[in-house]
């Protein structure tokens, strides 16, 4: 299974706790907002204690960093709130430290936190997608540009957009007195935290600052409403799209039978050759083919589902 | 690359182990929380279908369209599940 539907949840509700996880160094506490139990890929509120101290590591997985107070000093360069990392796995960061403490969101995308001490990268890190960048400072609010799109007065900061998948990671904002009267559900899983301010769901009621939610896909949400304003990050694992309605007692399989229908109306040369292909492992030129590495989960027309081979052996001639 | 292979010690599995059994049991308190706000939730949800009918629902950005009395939906029998 994937991670729970984590939704409503404050972490103001609940204290910090040592992290003890090996590799590690002292001087770290976290608050666990969500978890996958299979892969052990999770977001946590994490706080750097006062004098922390990590030397040059690695990640084995690729994880991301929001800095919400205080300030880190990576290499000979402090980041301070809204500061943000995309590390992919096996990125070899700088020493890290934090003389007088922050406090952020650490987002592991694709499985357990790990630290491995190295001043190099993994032969299998892809330096080129490291990105940092203080989301405050050097970049401004622009509209959402889905369609169809949220209502005016929900703008956005997109700081990472991964190409293959089209998950991205994104401050957002509600102006005050911000609203939008319809239910949405998307066909990808999002997370979102309050970095501040209280907003409205009439699902879940308030999301006050320290709330957070992860929701996997099909679930309804909304009607939105925020009376003075919040600032939030958020992040989806693929892509986004506004499936918008009315109706509030739809349920998950109601609402991925109507996106499956509408996938039939909107592409229905795809849709057939996706139903009629017995072994369907569609290739995209673009990226590594599955089966080279029989690591790429794929779908067989029989209904089984998201399964992987074996990498095969060549035979000797 | 998401993610490298690697071997989890004994040690991280402990510590996935923990977590796991803690969500768990902020999952049920989540749930135990939605179902006590029911009743709220019922006259937020009257209140959104009489909204929709008067000022309208959102369709792009800022086009709203109002729903026809007809078309505003009937609540079914099963139970109404906010969390999943």
């Amino acid at each position: 299974m994937a991670r729970p539907h984590i939704e409503p949840f404050v972490d103001r509700d609940v204290q910090f706790r040592k992290f003890t996880m090996p590799g590690f160094p002292k001087g770290m506490q976290y608050k666990m907002l969500s978890l996958d139990p299979d892969n052990g890929s999770c977001t946590m509120t994490v706080m750097f204690e006062p004098g922390y101290k990590q030397p040059p590591g690695m990640s084995y997985s690729e994880y991301e960093l929001f800095i919400m107070t205080g300030s880190i000093t990576v290499g000979d360069k402090v980041h301070g709130p809204g500061s943000y990392f995309m590390v992919p796995a096996g990125i070899a960061i700088g020493a890290l430290s934090s003389p007088r403490g922050a406090t952020g969101l650490l987002f592991y995308n694709y499985g357990e936190p790990s630290f491995v001490e190295s001043d190099s990268d993994h032969p299998r890190a892809e330096r080129n997608k490291f990105a940092v960048v203080n989301s405050y400072d050097d970049m401004q609010w622009t509209s959402t540009n889905f369609f169809p799109a949220t209502a005016p007065g929900c703008l956005v900061k997109v700081l990472h957009f991964d190409e293959r998948t089209q998950a991205f990671t994104f401050l957002y904002c509600m102006t005050p007195n911000f609203w939008q009267d319809n239910i949405s559900y998307h066909d990808c899983a999002e997370e979102a935290y309050h970095i501040w301010g209280t907003s409205w769901m009439m699902q879940f009621g308030d999301l006050p600052t320290g709330g957070y939610f992860y929701r996997p896909p099909y679930i309804n949400h909304g009607a939105f409403g925020c009376k003075l304003g919040t600032l939030a990050i958020g992040r989806t694992d693929s892509r986004l799209y506004n499936h918008f309605h009315f109706n509030p007692w739809t349920n998950i399989e109601e609402n991925r039978e109507r996106a499956a229908s509408r996938i039939q109306h909107w592409m229905p040369d795809l849709y057939k050759w996706i139903n009629t292909h017995g072994h369907n492992h569609p290739v995209d030129f673009d990226f590594d083919h599955g089966h080279a590495h029989g690591d790429m989960a794929h779908h067989h027309g029989d209904g089984a589902v998201e399964h992987s081979h074996k990498k095969k052996r060549r035979r000797r001639k | 690359m998401k993610s490298i292979p690697h071997q989890r010690s004994r040690e991280v599995e402990a510590w996935l182990k923990r977590e796991i059994a803690e969500q768990k049991s902020r999952y049920r308190k989540i749930v135990a929380e939605q179902d006590a706000l029911a009743p709220k939730r019922d006259k937020w949800v009257a209140e959104f279908l009489q909204r929709i009918q008067t000022r309208g629902t959102h369709v792009h950005f800022n086009i709203m369209r109002k729903v026809r009395p007809e078309e505003v939906p009937v609540q079914p029998k099963r139970k109404f599940r906010v969390v999943f």
